[in-house]
């Protein structure tokens, strides 16, 4: 890709199939869409562990036990689940960024950024799909197990962190997996607040040239690729985590 | 005498009955008390003439959101529609016995399954002409058009995943004592196998349905007039803080309000067939 000769050569190669990948010779241009792809990439990496985190929190909430934690929690959970990911993240970016610019406006300025917001809500709006895959996995977790470890003397906490979370990542790790899948392709949200992702450095070029489908073509390669890597991940996960006498 | 004493405990019920149904309680009727306490508030703000400004912008701008929101709802129907169809010819190809079809219709799902739906609604928003030209008239082709056929390319993806499924659920021994039975394949498709596949898919399309819903608030970024581009217009021609903050707010909540029992409705399906 970094000999220009070569790249001119590719380029001139698939000409003839009809599609013109011309912009790959700009400099320019070039370094935009590979800014752009690692954007998303870094979205990605780091909206996953967030969400994840989410997803533990919510769920410890929702199967708390306690009225006042359990309700909000499950209130937050079924408004970020049918409520669509763009609103939320209006919601988030033009409202809450604007409240809170406006509150800073004295002290120094508001630090978060589009980019930090799309890692916030995308974050949360799986962390709340998690959650429910998490709840359900708990739920599958055999009483009598969680009554023998109660009975070894295990506190709350050590047994939702020892016995529950364990059994429950194990049921759940399908759904999970599925739902990071939907995370990555969630993250195209991101250049509608014009945050310089791969789908935003796109549209940057093809407005310029009008190359839409060589460019779309190549965004979904790599979207298909990092849903690929990221299923492949889950499933070598499952392999690691599996359990004789569970699953198959 | 047990017949008096079922008379006298009769008696009871009918009279805690009617102490309960006179006295209005408010964890009988939630919903009334709070039905009730907003028509009180907006009496008042009417009667003083201080009702908050934001408020009266926002009752100005409902008839344009409600106007987007049908256009959102037509994008999702139609959509539904056009993907269901495709998606039921695709899962009836996945399951055929020529090889290079299944392998075909397994790239398919793959790949439309796989790719954001933001992309596709980019992808079929741009590709397409603005018009059409057959023969000799030019028909316009507007951008809600193309927004329905770029969810209706993932959803007819997940529809043909979701048909496999349910086909695939049922035992193949049914099949085997339909046969023994001296029923046709086709007999068989219809009468034994598809009524079972109709209820299995019944729950994961209303979910779905429900996904694409929330899908069509992207269809404001490639210029279709939804309820999303509406709340944008009126946020900005308003221009004024607290009804911004509103507008959106208002924004999730109508998306939660139709998309909410659908989700709802999908549960109970679900819980109502695990019992069978």
């Amino acid at each position: 890709m970094s000999d220009p000769g070569l790249l001119a050569q590719a380029v001139a190669a698939i000409k003839p199939l009809g599609l013109n990948y011309a912009f790959l010779l700009d400099l320019g241009e070039r370094q935009a869409f590979l800014r752009g792809l690692v954007v998303t990439l870094e979205l990605c990496l780091l909206t996953i562990p967030c969400s994840l985190a989410a997803g533990v929190g919510m769920a410890a909430a929702l199967t708390s036990g306690r009225g006042w934690l359990a309700l909000p929690a499950r209130a937050f959970v079924e408004v970020t689940r049918n409520t669509p990911t763009l609103v939320q993240l209006y919601c988030a970016f033009l409202v809450l960024n604007m409240l809170i610019t406006r509150q800073l406006e004295g002290v120094g300025g508001n630090p978060l950024t589009p980019f930090v917001w799309v890692v916030i809500v995308v974050a949360v709006h799986k962390g709340a799909f998690h959650a429910e895959a998490l709840r359900a996995g708990i739920e599958a977790v055999p009483q009598v197990t969680l009554e023998a470890a109660r009975s070894l003397g295990f506190s709350q906490r050590q047994l939702l962190w020892r016995v529950e979370l364990p059994l429950a990542v194990r049921f759940a790790l399908p759904s999970l997996v599925n739902n990071l899948v939907d995370l990555v392709k969630m993250t195209a949200v991101a250049s509608a607040i014009a945050v310089g992702d791969v789908t935003y450095e796109s549209i940057m070029i093809w407005t310029q040239r009008d190359n839409v489908l060589e460019l779309l073509l190549l965004i979904l390669l790599y979207f298909g690729a990092l849903t690929w890597l990221v299923s492949r991940a889950g499933s070598w996960l499952e392999g690691r985590l599996r359990m004789p006498g569970y699953g198959q | 005498m047990a017949n008096d004493a079922a008379v006298s405990a009769l008696a009871v019920r009918a009279v805690s009955a009617r102490r309960f149904g006179t006295r209005f309680s408010l964890r009988r009727h939630p919903w009334s008390v709070a039905l009730a306490a907003v028509l009180a508030v907006l009496g008042t703000w009417v009667a003083t003439g201080t009702t908050p400004v934001a408020l009266v912008f926002l009752w100005q701008w409902t008839p344009a959101l409600l106007w987007g929101l049908l256009t959102n709802i037509e994008i999702s129907v139609l959509a539904m529609a056009l993907g269901t169809l495709a998606g039921l010819v695709v899962g009836a190809l996945s399951l055929s016995p020529v090889r290079a079809l299944r392998v075909l219709t397994r790239w398919y799902v793959q790949f439309f399954r796989n790719a954001p739906v933001l992309v596709l609604i980019y992808f079929t928003t741009y590709v397409f002409p603005f018009e059409l030209h057959i023969v000799r008239w030019t028909v316009p082709f507007p951008d809600w058009i193309k927004v329905v056929l770029g969810l209706a390319l993932p959803t007819s993806a997940v529809v043909a995943e979701i048909f496999r499924g349910a086909i695939q659920s049922i035992p193949s021994a049914q099949w085997e004592a339909a046969q023994s039975l001296a029923f046709r394949r086709t007999e068989i498709f219809r009468l034994i196998v598809l009524p079972q596949c109709l209820r299995r898919m019944l729950p994961p399309w209303m979910n779905l349905y429900a996904s694409i819903t929330m899908s069509t608030a992207l269809a404001s970024l490639v210029g279709a007039h939804d309820v999303v581009d509406t709340a944008q217009i009126a946020s900005n021609t308003v221009a004024r803080t607290d009804f911004t903050v509103l507008v959106y707010f208002t924004l999730l909540g109508v998306f939660f309000a139709y998309c909410y029992p659908i989700a709802r409705a999908t549960r109970a399906l679900e819980r109502r067939h695990a019992r069978h």
